[in-house]
């Protein structure tokens, strides 16, 4: 483009595109929702490391960092990286399995009306949902009445 | 599901406006216009311009959907404009937007310079061990119709550009390659006259190649001729880390020259068919 | 091969994260289950530091902890550099996360070592 082209105006959607850009299929937004809790988790589990080295401080003071984590807000914060880590972990299992081709069906001539390759795994993605819902409600129900 | 309303009528397009020359922001303007059965969103804007805005851009030709220039964010979804027709939408507002995650030159037009310079980055040819035969072919390169159907699917891609759109690494990374260059390394990476996956490495094996694909489908989904990048990518993916392990596709197994006497005789033994006209 | 290779390591080490974080999970939240003792006493001090004298334990955790920051920092560095960064900040961010991993996975290997060598009542 020459100099006398008037400026384009930057049309990027951003990290908003991550969240919500049009009325895409499911898998788009387990994409966002697989990035939210591994941000959450990695966090976490910096924040684990350093937490419980508290154990070189004493019996004392782990005991008191102990009481700590058993108070309800934090009980609330454990069954919520439970719930990520679940996510997180089944979703992984689907994107190790499709992201290297399985899965997916094979490449072939398209007809019209086209069937792609995250329609042909939707059944994968609807068993590892349920078994995550159904790992969650279990591990809530533990969590919450032991 | 709900049916959708599809009697023609009166329908309100908010349509994304920008002139460079005057405007620092797009804006949107509202047109009405009655809507007949069968018409297309490009038909629509043809109305729209010559009845209402005499100064709306957008780019079109073919009107059919080989051509592939007119791809427009069109309620909240990336589709050629010539191929959605205005009432199967189902809405009374149709929302028409520039593709996003291209620059917008005007109105409805993007810069599609990002989509062809990516296409052009990972070398979109035929690269065969022997040279001089590339460029003067003595006979045909011998391919049987699973090696074809291996890369076909791809082969449909008409670059309009709606996969980049709707991609989300796109939408933050301007360097990454994007679902329609990484399906057509793919399609070239895996045709077996192609021996190319080294020179091609440089641009797919960086961190802006393949693996900053997330499988979130949404390019499949736009994609109007049913190409299917999200798979072309991920077979990538599989080549590139079959290639890392010695299982690479080896130069010795790339597609053979036919005999030269074999096209010869079939030129020879090449019957037309039987007149059907009257002389 | 860099990136490829990069990204297979992202994925070989999910099946020990997976076991790894299973068995850890397994030990705190159904220590009833599988110990025979209160979730509350599987966390207290005294068992927790006899835990940690195995070496079972400490191979384990030491493979857990280098197999789950690669995993995670591989992810954050691929967020972080999905957006729109010059090359040098690109590359800060590469030098950046590792420097940060090597910090933590030294951290956690002494504090892991630390628990192997315990001696109660000392």
């Amino acid at each position: 483009m020459n100099s006398n082209t008037p400026t384009s105006y930057p049309n990027r959607l951003g990290v908003k595109g991550w969240v919500y850009a049009g009325r895409y299929t499911f898998e788009r937004y387990l994409y966002g929702g697989h990035r939210f809790a591994g941000l959450g988790l990695i966090a976490y589990m910096v924040l684990h490391i350093i937490e419980t080295a508290n154990r070189m401080r004493g019996e004392q003071a782990w005991a008191g960092l102990m009481a700590l984590f058993a108070s309800p807000p934090f009980k609330v914060i454990e069954y919520l990286l439970f719930a990520a880590a679940v996510f997180h972990a089944l979703n992984g299992v689907r994107l190790l399995l499709t992201e290297l081709g399985f899965f997916l069906g094979k490449p072939k001539e398209p007809v019209y009306p086209y069937s792609t390759s995250v329609m042909r795994h939707r059944p994968l993605t609807y068993v590892i949902m349920a078994l995550a819902g159904l790992i969650m409600v279990l591990g809530g129900s533990s969590l919450f009445f032991p | 599901m709900a049916s959708k309303n599809t009697t023609p009528r009166e329908i309100t397009f908010r349509v994304r406006r920008f002139d460079p020359d005057s405007d620092s922001a797009p804006s949107w303007r509202e047109y009405r216009l009655h809507v007949t059965e069968g018409m297309t969103v490009l038909e629509a804007l043809h109305e729209i311009k010559a009845q209402q805005a005499p100064t709306l851009a957008w780019r079109s030709s073919c009107r059919m959907g080989v051509c592939g220039s007119c791809g427009m964010f069109i309620n909240d979804l990336p589709q050629l404009a010539c191929q959605t027709q205005v009432l199967h939408l189902g809405t009374d507002v149709v929302t028409v937007a520039p593709l996003p995650n291209y620059p917008n030159v005007k109105d409805l037009v993007p810069n599609l310079e990002p989509l062809i310079e990516k296409h052009a980055a990972i070398k979109p040819f035929i690269i065969h061990p022997n040279s001089q035969e590339m460029d003067v072919p003595s006979g045909e390169f011998l391919q049987t119709a699973e090696e074809r159907e291996a890369f076909s699917q791809f082969t449909y891609c008409i670059k309009c550009g709606l996969c980049l759109a709707a991609c989300p690494t796109v939408a933050t990374d301007p360097l990454f390659l994007g679902p329609q260059a990484l399906a057509q390394a793919y399609r070239y990476t895996v045709d077996n006259r192609d021996c190319g996956l080294q020179e091609r490495l440089e641009a797919i094996d960086a961190f802006h190649g393949p693996f900053q694909c997330h499988l979130a489908g949404a390019c499949s989904q736009a994609c109007p001729k049913g190409v299917d990048p999200a798979l072309g990518i991920q077979l990538l993916k599989r080549t590139l880390v079959l290639d890392s392990i010695g299982f690479g596709k080896k130069k010795s197994s790339v597609a053979k020259l036919s005999p030269l006497a074999d096209v010869v005789k079939a030129i020879e033994e090449f019957a037309p068919p039987p007149r059907t006209v009257n002389q | 091969m860099r990136e490829t290779r990069l990204w297979s390591l992202h994925l070989l080490v999910i099946p020990i994260i997976v076991v790894l974080l299973g068995l850890h999970f397994a030990v705190m939240h159904y220590a009833p289950v599988f110990y025979g003792v209160s979730v509350e006493e599987a966390r207290s001090f005294e068992v927790m530091v006899e835990r940690g004298r195995s070496v079972a334990q400490f191979v384990l955790y030491i493979l857990l902890l280098a197999a789950g920051l690669y995993h995670g920092l591989y992810g954050l560095r691929g967020i972080l550099r999905e957006l729109p960064l010059t090359p040098s900040l690109s590359k800060a961010v590469d030098v950046g996360i590792l420097l940060f991993g090597l910090l933590i996975f030294s951290f956690g290997t002494y504090v892991t070592w630390w628990t192997f060598g315990y001696k109660i009542g000392g």
